[in-house]
């Protein structure tokens, strides 16, 4: 089991702490032991296996990042796009200059994110010992 | 396209559905004392109504969640009677030297603009917390 396995079930909130057993609840014993170990067994709700998640997406990591890239990039342009019409005087309304500058620099913060994960598991692997 | 800013479509239409009240609002004001508008008649007070229009982009996906933006339906006229002012000077003025004035009253004008003001504000509000929501989702595992 991968130790990010964890990681992926708290993408998503989680209540099942929330629904504890009734009866435990309503006559006010303590939860036993047992009881809690089955809570913590259950498997993750909401994410999927790998093997599907890989199938849907249709493609490699490698071609949805370069759609990712892409993405970015076409977002940037658009940002410039509406900017440089508001300020040659067309009817661009200001708040959606702004707001399209915004997710420009919030989808490359994310982009630049990814890069550095990527680098720092590579680099995690060149470091392991043989 | 990935969807980094969720809700910010509504709060763009939100925001210029507003700025189209604040046009409105300023031509009112700006006509207070208009005493003939195009058709000849005295300048009637213009009010936005707004209605709720889907997201195209949300109902073509299918995602369902029911997200819907605001827009400008109509800029309708108010039909309340114009001010009756004694001006006997006024090259409009009737026999009686009654000149009709626009049905604007000032002070709700200016109530209106704070309103719409605020509601602006209260927009960009949003996508203020959108964007920080995002800046600290990107900040997950740091330190």
């Amino acid at each position: 089991m991968s130790p990010l396995s964890a990681l992926r079930s708290a993408s998503a909130p989680d209540f099942r702490i929330l629904s504890l057993p009734k009866a435990a609840v309503t006559s006010g014993q303590a939860i036993s032991y047992r009881e809690l170990e089955t809570i913590g067994n259950l498997p993750p709700a909401t994410a999927p296996p790998p093997s599907a998640k890989a199938g849907a997406a249709g493609g490699s990591f490698e071609s949805t990042l370069g759609q990712m890239v892409a993405d970015v990039n076409g977002r940037q342009a658009a940002a410039s796009e509406t900017a440089a019409a508001l300020l040659s005087g067309q009817n661009v309304p200001l708040h959606q200059a702004m707001i399209a500058m915004e997710e420009a620099s919030v989808s490359f913060q994310l982009m630049v994110e990814v890069r550095n994960r990527l680098l720092e598991s590579y680099q995690e692997l060149m470091r392991m010992q043989v | 396209m990935i969807n980094l800013l969720n809700g910010i479509s509504d709060t763009t239409s939100a925001l210029n559905a507003e700025r189209t009240r604040m046009d409105v609002i300023s031509q009112n004001i700006a006509n207070v004392n208009t005493a003939r508008d195009i058709d000849g008649r005295p300048f009637q007070r213009r009010q936005v109504v707004f209605e709720t229009v889907l997201n195209q982009q949300q109902a073509l996906a299918g995602a369902g969640t029911g997200e819907t933006g605001v827009r400008v339906a109509r800029i309708e006229k108010d039909q309340r009677p114009p001010r009756l002012v004694f001006d006997p000077g006024h090259p409009n003025a009737d026999e009686n030297g009654i000149v009709a004035m626009p049905n604007i009253n000032i002070h709700e004008e200016m109530a209106d603009l704070i309103v719409a003001s605020r509601a602006f504000e209260a927009n960009l509000a949003v996508v203020r917390n959108a964007r920080a929501m995002a800046v600290q989702t990107l900040m997950i595992g740091k330190h």
